[in-house]
């Protein structure tokens, strides 16, 4: 069975004078997909949207909506609709006229576009607020009212620009809730920019990370969460424990870096790699083990290590250790529960599961 | 009441208002004084002060004071429709330009040159024009543009687009300066050609600062006396007449009159847009700080 792509993009560049804002990018949006483009800020994520959209024409490539090329269409003659970062309702019309603008436009029946807008007005949750202005909403509200005015004109694709940037930590957890639900009911694709990783990982079917106006890495939120192939986005999803190694042996199971003098083991997973190949390494700060040192020997094991406990914070849902290994580089350990009897400066082992630690492509 | 207020001396607040009406009322001490003087029905320099509505009546009755305020308003008229929408395109131009220095300094300078010095130049350019479409029309037989630039409402037209422009492109700027390009880009995206975006989304917002911008033209074109003498031709303004009574006769008491009621309209209508402006930059800064703090 072959999947109906919303959106095929084909080598975008875009350039501002001599700075490359897209690289020739490549990107594939299933219908139906919640896709979130994730990445640092002026990463050209924006960018790639706004090629979508039709508010900026690319130097080159192509860009299809549901088999069509819309590269010299217009915003208002492609089936997109965009959810803008800074809200951008019309402050001198009342809800139900800003939700109702693009239905007007269309010389649609006024009595058709009061029930549109007023079954839109439920899906969305603001019922009874049709007569308030922008102004006399809240930051939630306004974002509902945005929602609302691009999705009534059922077009295929939803963009969402920084849509929940403007919202307190709270609230924002609560509109991805909110964004996903829609976005089942509705059954349209939503290509949605953030640059935050906890808003990416809770709303997507699938996340591009874009960096530089270069794709990095596609996947699922599992995938680019668990096991990212570059670098780049294991730095860009919080992951500290970084390392620099050169491969020593390796076979089909496993393989022997070394990093900074200690040998690590690592699960190969089909990596492609040769032999005193420089790579990075990565492990999760939760998939670290830590004990009290109770060992005398000084040499490491392969899937261990020693060090002093050089900070501990208590962070709510779990402690957070930091360990400075003999090599004067620090390890992040993050435990659900406070092991009782470490202290600061106390020696401690730390352990892993060769599967465990990642290598990345840089 | 700001910080600062709270920790200033009730007396330097008092004294700090006191200069700024003392400072208004040296400037508009001659306004007011020729106010006075139209309603003595002895005149200018009299000894003594009869009230009178006589002069204003008068001047209902004076052909020539009439007649310059109707040409004047008939320029104000012809200037309007043109200056403002180029005043509105060169404010739209500045405000997507990344070149924005030189459009200010392009669109201002014509403030920067005496109003003499200008007003000669358009006379000498529109004097070679005239002799350009003379030639054309001699070698070609076309004498469809052979009098265009003759001296007349046309080049006295010109010549107050050039004076009115600069303001007219400031008040809409500021104006504009508030106004967020992602609504027209909203709009664009919801189907609206660039005109209903214009007209259904920004102009509404805009609209304080265009009404602002014409009435302004208003004004000048009764304050302008050099470059609309120059290039007027045959009629009269109201301020050519009441300088060259001036010149010749002395100020007559009509002239007083007609002085004080184009005074006071135009005070009318700057305190109104005042009042709009205040009012409206109260209600959009109470629209523009719940945008950006949208949770308080």
């Amino acid at each position: 069975m072959s999947i109906t792509n919303a959106i095929e993009v084909k080598n975008l560049v875009k350039t501002y004078g001599d700075v490359y804002a897209l690289k020739n990018v490549d990107l594939n949006i299933a219908d139906g997909e919640y896709f979130v483009l994730l990445g640092p800020s002026g990463g050209g994520k924006t960018t790639l949207l706004r090629s979508i959209g039709g508010f900026i024409r690319p130097d080159s490539g192509t860009v299809d909506i549901k088999g069509k090329n819309v590269d010299d269409l217009p915003p208002d003659k492609r089936p997109t609709s965009m959810v803008f970062q800074g809200f951008a309702l019309f402050p001198h019309m009342s809800v139900s006229e800003n939700i109702g603008y693009g239905l007007k436009l269309q010389s649609i029946e006024k009595d058709i576009i009061e029930t549109k807008v007023s079954r839109m007005m439920d899906l969305v949750g603001l019922t009874g607020l049709s007569k308030r202005k922008p102004h006399e909403l809240s930051g939630g509200q306004q974002q509902r009212v945005q929602l609302a005015r691009a999705l009534i004109l059922e077009n295929d694709v939803l963009l969402l620009d920084e849509p929940l940037s403007a919202l307190d930590a709270q609230l924002r957890k609560d509109m991805c809730i909110e964004l996903k639900r829609l976005q089942k009911t509705v059954g349209i694709s939503f290509v949605h920019v953030t640059h935050n990783q906890e808003e990416a990982m809770s709303v997507a079917d699938r996340i591009a990370i874009i960096a530089d106006g270069e794709m990095i890495e596609q996947g699922t939120p599992k995938e680019i969460y668990s096991n990212p192939r570059k670098k780049f986005t294991a730095e860009f999803i919080g992951e500290k424990n970084i390392f620099n190694g050169k491969i020593l042996e390796f076979t089909k199971e496993k393989i022997i870096v070394d990093i900074d003098g200690a040998s690590i083991e690592v699960a190969n997973n089909n990596y492609n790699i040769v032999k005193n190949q420089n790579v990075s390494l990565s492990i999760k700060s939760e998939s670290i083990q830590i004990t009290k040192d109770k060992d005398t020997k000084p040499e490491n094991q392969k899937n261990s290590i020693k060090g002093n406990v050089s900070e501990i914070t208590f962070l709510g849902q779990f402690v957070r250790y930091l360990v400075l290994l003999n090599s004067g580089q620090e390890i992040q350990v993050r435990s659900y529960e406070e092991v009782s009897d470490i202290n600061l400066n106390d020696a401690v082992k730390l352990s892993w599961k060769i599967e465990d630690f990642l290598l990345h492509e840089s | 009441m700001s910080l600062r207020d709270d920790f200033q001396p009730r007396w330097k607040l008092a004294l700090k208002w006191g200069w700024l009406s003392f400072a208004v009322f040296i400037l508009m001490a001659p306004v007011f004084y020729t106010m006075y003087i139209s309603f003595n029905e002895l005149g200018f320099g009299a000894k003594y002060y009869i009230f009178t509505f006589q002069w204003y009546e008068n001047v209902f009755s004076d052909r020539q004071l009439i007649g310059s305020l109707g040409w004047t308003m008939l320029l104000a008229i012809i200037t309007l429709p043109i200056v403002i929408p180029f005043g509105l395109l060169s404010a739209k131009l500045y405000k997507q330009s990344t070149k924005k220095v030189w459009i200010v300094f392009v669109l201002l300078s014509p403030l920067f040159v005496p109003a003499d010095i200008l007003g000669s130049a358009l006379l000498v350019f529109f004097k070679n024009l005239n002799k350009f479409f003379t030639i054309i029309a001699e070698y070609t037989g076309i004498y469809a543009f052979e009098s265009w630039f003759d001296l007349g409402i046309m080049t006295a037209v010109i010549g107050l687009i050039v004076y009115t422009l600069p303001y007219v492109f400031v008040v809409i700027m500021i104006t504009m300066a508030r106004y967020r390009a992602e609504q027209t880009e909203a709009a664009r995206d919801l189907g609206a050609s660039a005109w209903r975006a214009f007209w259904e989304i920004e102009f509404p917002q805009i609209r304080a600062g265009v009404f602002s911008a014409c009435a302004f033209v208003v004004i000048l074109t009764f304050n302008e006396y050099t470059r609309t003498s120059l290039l007027k031709g045959g009629f009269d303004t109201f301020t050519s007449v009441l300088i060259s009574q001036m010149l010749n006769t002395g100020m007559s008491e009509e002239s007083y009159a007609m002085a004080s009621i184009v005074s006071l309209v135009a005070i009318i209508i700057v305190s109104i847009i005042l009042i709009v402006t205040a009012v409206r930059t109260e209600e959009l800064e109470k629209i523009t700080r719940v945008v950006k703090e949208p949770n308080k």
